[in-house]
């Protein structure tokens, strides 16, 4: 580079042209204005750039504050307004099962139980916020056949509107689960098992249609609820129809979380104490009585004998609850009784049945537990490294009948609450399984659950005109080994 | 403000109904959502109303600010922003409030003196100073190599008095030809190399980031650059024509109805048609619709040859449906 530009000063030397320094200087002039025009204009488009940089900026920011946003990820779909007040969410449930019982009794055409593929739950969910404070929720369902119910089901599952006027003071209003149950205010996503337990599935109410109060004190460690409802038998699911039964049902429940947000061992665990109380006179076309179901959920095993004997007044519940959770471990407890007046022509009787359970899970994986599912370390990936979270459950469960439900007292099958012979006064279920989570959203679940009763297989011997039942042997028992293929979103 | 009520409820009980009720004072906000450049002047003039409000009432009155485009502005109060009073950069804006609000009745411009303009204005050029483009007039605009600053006039108020003044001057020049009249509109844009979203934020982008040869401003803005943002560095070149802008004021009934405000708002508004609020809006470069004030800052303002909205483009209505809507001689030009 030195050499050629040497040798182009010295061409330029014996050519005179720098021999000439007049012209020299005006070149040098009308290059320099040149430069500096250029340098000018430059400096001009480096500016505009800037400044529409500037401009666009100010815009996205004001854009911002207006435009809506739009949101779709593994947390859910939906689009809110730019403030956050304005919200709609679409969610959704899908359970398909496969369930296989034991031959055993059932609704089965031949009288016994259904095995096969059945769609337990198919609940799409609108989901939202408006003015920041009023919430909403509608979810009907298009699963749920008859294999696991033998009545008839409401479509719509939950339609209600909470208004958050403040974290302590919140109202709830429509159909929705009653804050009275543990296992049931856990959503069906995140149960362990396939089913609740008896607690939750033949003693405390479902979902009723009512108004609630409800909020959380003491920075959010002590949760209150009192509320209202139309009533609904044990693990009843009201319909959306308006109310027959004149008397409505009360509930409250008071929930501590003491430790909540410390780094004490206690910080999982939570405890409280739910009632009901209300009162029903039954009919012929609504009895006001239950009929208990098998841990299956498919058959019956306990029911008031039909036509005659029906509600008569007062209906108590009591439900203390208690979780904990620690680490990859947890364990969930509950008890329910339900106090029930009965009337079967002249002898009335307050009749006393409960239900209990203690179910524990394990994390595998070393994921936490907690009451609201389980979020893998590690999603499920064909391709890579990650399993997906993997737990064990199991579950000890207990449903027992007032024995005076059986009474022979006065005389005659007739006169009876219930017929022992067909009857159990108890079931008692043990359960254990595996939870795959592959990640938060698709689940994959495998239950073994065994359930032994307490009378109502057959009767050996009777003597009808007295009441007089004796050797009375247990119903089979039930085993039923389950499947469920779950996306929730 | 709950206490007072309960404190006042408690005192009439005790007192009984035959005590009347002594006047208490009230802490007032207003809101006056206005267009870009008018921040000094509503600053000043906002504090001499709360002083002369107090005076005469008690009361004390805290006026609060919101500036923008004046179209977005327009919008933004019909999407809620809840305004007292809004002091817009034109007619066509405060109509939408009536049009598409239903904030405002139909014949607002008739409540205030001068269809509800307390002030008006018109679009000059600033220039570099000793002018190094010679920039004297519209046609000088249009030449190669000079860059003009003007905001957008799809949101801007002002940024559609400059385009109106440009088309008025080019469809003299051109004997009323349509066609020769948008090619000069579009050769100006041409020179245009940004558009920002309201007046002030062309001043920054002339006075603040060097950018342009020329900036084609309010009267009040250009002043208040030559004198205030940047001293001795811009000259202000009147062209041989021009706008008359008349800025209009109106309470925004249904929001102002809401707050229980007014009264206050039609006073405040009512103010600016005052000797005080005269002088206030000529100190801040506007020019005065009281004959008394307008006389006195004679000497401030220059000459101008007017052309006027409604003789000679057929008021807002017409002038924004052909140049400003959607498919408009803007979009013509700009899209092209």
């Amino acid at each position: 580079m030195q050499f050629k530009f040497t040798k182009f000063a010295t061409v330029l030397l014996a050519s005179g042209i720098i021999s000439l320094p007049l012209a020299a200087h005006a070149n040098d002039s009308a290059e320099l204005e040149e430069l500096r025009a250029l340098v000018q204009q430059l400096d001009q488009q480096v500016r505009v750039l800037a400044r529409k940089g500037e401009i666009s900026n100010e815009e996205a920011v004001a854009a911002k504050k207006t435009t809506p946003v739009v949101k779709a990820s593994e947390n859910g779909f939906g689009f809110e307004s730019a403030d956050g007040k304005n919200s709609i969410k679409f969610k959704g449930l899908l359970h398909i099962d496969n369930r296989n019982f034991s031959d055993v009794n059932g609704l089965g055409s031949d009288g016994k139980n259904i095995s096969g593929f059945d769609f337990r739950r198919i609940r799409p969910t609108i989901e939202g916020t408006v003015f920041g404070k009023y919430d909403f929720r509608f979810t009907p369902e298009f699963g749920e056949a008859k294999t696991t119910s033998t009545s008839s089901t409401s479509g719509i599952v939950d339609a209600y509107i909470d208004a958050r006027f403040q974290p302590s003071f919140k109202v709830r209003a429509g159909k929705f689960r009653p804050f009275v149950g543990l296992e049931r205010l856990q959503s069906g996503s995140d149960i362990k098992f396939m089913e609740r337990s008896y607690v939750s599935s033949n003693i405390l109410p479902n979902r009723d249609l009512g108004a609630a109060i409800h909020g959380d004190v003491l920075e959010g460690k002590l949760n209150y609820s009192v509320g209202v409802y139309n009533g609904v038998v044990d693990g009843g699911d009201i319909t959306t129809v308006q109310d027959t039964n004149v008397d409505k049902e009360y509930a409250a429940r008071i929930f501590a979380t003491p430790f909540k947000d410390s780094d004490s061992v206690l910080a999982g665990l939570g405890f409280g104490l739910a009632a009901t109380h209300g009162n029903f006179k039954g009919l012929s076309s609504a009895s006001g009585l239950p009929g208990y179901k098998t841990a299956g959920q498919q058959s019956t095993f306990f029911a008031y004998t039909a036509n005659t004997v029906f509600a008569n007044g007062a209906r108590d519940r009591i439900s203390p609850q208690a979780y904990y959770y620690y680490g990859p471990f947890g364990v969930i407890t509950e008890y329910a009784r339900v106090s029930q007046d009965v009337t079967n022509g002249s002898i009335s009787e307050k009749l006393e049945n409960d239900a209990w359970q203690i179910a524990g899970s394990y994390l595998l994986t070393g994921e936490d537990a907690s009451f609201k599912g389980v979020k893998p370390k590690q999603v499920f990936n064909t391709d890579g490294d990650g399993w997906g979270a993997w737990e064990l459950v199991a579950r000890y469960q207990e449903n027992n009948i007032d024995n005076a439900a059986f009474s022979t007292a006065g005389s005659g099958a007739g006169l009876r609450y219930a017929d022992p012979r067909n009857n159990a006064s108890a079931a008692k279920s043990w359960a254990a399984g595996i939870n795959w989570y592959l990640n938060q959203n698709v689940k994959v679940v495998l239950n073994y659950e065994q359930t032994s009763f307490v009378g109502g297989g057959q009767v050996n011997s009777a003597n009808l005109a007295t009441g007089a039942f004796t050797n009375i042997t247990d119903r089979p028992d039930e085993k039923a080994l389950f499947t469920r293929l779950q996306l929730s979103y | 403000m709950k206490k007072s009520l309960l404190a006042i409820a408690l005192l009439a009980a005790a007192f009984g109904t035959a005590t009347p009720l002594m006047a208490i004072a009230k802490d007032i906000s207003l809101l006056n959502v206005s267009y870009d450049p008018t921040r000094e002047l509503y600053q000043d003039f906002n504090n001499a109303f709360s002083k002369y409000w107090l005076a005469k009432t008690g009361d004390k009155v805290t006026v609060k600010g919101s500036h923008g485009g004046s179209g977005k502005q327009a919008r933004a109060i019909i999407d809620g922003l809840d305004a007292d009073v809004a002091t817009l950069a034109l007619a066509y804006d405060v109509d939408q409030l009536s049009e598409k609000g239903k904030l405002i009745p139909k014949d607002w411009q008739k409540r205030l003196p001068h269809n509800s303009s307390p002030y008006t204005s018109t679009i000059v050029l600033l220039v570099r100073k000793g002018n190094p483009k010679n920039i004297k007039d519209w046609d000088d605009l249009i030449k190669p190599g000079v860059s003009v600053i003007t905001p957008n006039p799809k949101t801007s108020g002002g940024a559609r008095w400059n385009y109106l003044a440009a088309w008025a001057y080019a469809q003299k020049k051109n004997g009323g030809d349509e066609a020769k009249t948008k090619e000069f509109v579009n050769k100006l844009f041409k020179n245009v190399p940004v558009l920002d979203t309201g007046a002030r934020g062309s001043t920054t982008t002339f006075v603040e980031r060097g950018i342009g040869d020329v900036l084609l401003a309010w009267e009040n803005e250009a002043f208040l650059a030559q004198k205030e943002l940047g001293v001795g560095k811009f000259e202000i070149v009147v062209p041989s024509l021009s706008i008359l802008a008349e800025p209009p004021v109106t309470v925004v009934d249904k929001f102002a109805k809401k707050h229980g405000t007014e009264a206050v708002s039609k006073a405040y508004l009512e103010y600016l048609y005052t000797e005080e609020g005269q002088e206030i809006a000529a100190k801040n470069y506007y020019r005065p619709t009281l004959a008394s004030v307008a006389k006195k800052y004679e000497g401030q303002f220059p000459k101008v040859n007017f052309v006027k909205i409604d003789d000679d483009f057929g008021g807002w209505q017409i002038a924004q449906k052909k140049h400003f809507s959607d498919g408009g001689t803007f979009d013509q030009i700009y899209q092209k």
